[in-house]
């Protein structure tokens, strides 16, 4: 589903991997967009984040972990909160390590810093954040995708950061 | 595994796949960690009715009665997840 820049799919022994257990969940993209060149000095650009780690703002609706074919939706983190004001719902990664530092996985404070340092313009408001347990590889192209790009874009980011978690 | 493969089971009547798949779901990925997790529920939920607790029999049969089947169906999956949390032997990396 991810390619990079030149058209090469990323790790694909993993892709291998896990079509071998979930069979039709990996798919190969031909038509590979290519990655957009910043605009603008990247100490003047807005910054934004899109995370897989099911990070959401305590006490939102958690994430549907529980659902066979996946959840399809996504939340938006205000980029200002604390860790303490966020929690995570997700099933399929080891979260020990985020509990006791959520930057491991959701590198909030550090993303925080960089625009109080002025290494980036800023950050947008929101950040972004999903399950990645999606079995429906066309729906999560048709719906969360295109939303969650048109979510980030109305942020008027001029970089997104993406994490798989 | 893709929608598309698990509706073509559905049509071919392959519930092999099928039940693979819940397994493989249920057990983050390994299907003989899935099919004990399966057994887990139903043995938590066994346990917890030997005694013969008061249950609400009318708020089952509400929900059995006026719920739609997806939201059944939901619920079957969720109520697998909590009562294998509740025994206490959970194996999953993240959290609920």
């Amino acid at each position: 589903m991810t390619a990079t820049s030149n058209g090469g799919q990323i790790r694909p022994g993993l892709w291998h991997t896990v079509n071998e257990r979930y069979p039709g969940s990996m798919i190969t993209k031909s038509d590979t967009v290519p990655l957009a060149r910043l605009r603008r000095p990247l100490a003047e650009s807005r910054l934004s984040f899109v995370s897989t780690a099911g990070v959401q703002p305590t006490g939102t609706l958690p994430f549907d972990v529980v659902h066979p074919v996946g959840d399809y939706s996504f939340r938006r983190v205000p980029s200002g909160a604390a860790p303490a004001d966020l929690e995570i719902h997700q099933l399929k990664y080891p979260t020990d390590g985020a509990h006791r530092d959520l930057n491991v996985i959701f590198p909030i404070e550090r993303l925080q810093e960089l625009a109080r340092e002025g290494v980036v313009g800023g950050l947008t408001d929101n950040f972004f954040s999903f399950i990645g347990y999606n079995m429906d590889p066309d729906l999560l192209e048709r719906t969360l995708a295109e939303e969650l790009a048109q979510a980030v874009a109305d942020e008027q980011a001029d970089l997104a950061l993406l994490s798989p978690a | 595994m893709s929608l598309s493969h698990l509706r073509a089971a559905v049509t071919a009547g392959d519930d092999g796949t099928l039940i693979r798949y819940v397994r493989l779901h249920v057990g983050d990925g390994d299907e003989a960690a899935g099919r004990r997790e399966i057994d887990k529920a139903w043995i938590e939920a066994l346990t917890v009715l030997l005694d013969m607790p008061v249950v609400d029999r009318a708020f089952v049969l509400d929900t059995l009665g006026t719920r739609d089947r997806a939201t059944l169906a939901h619920l079957f999956f969720s109520l697998h997840f909590h009562l294998v949390q509740e025994s206490g032997e959970w194996i999953h990396d993240g959290d609920l």
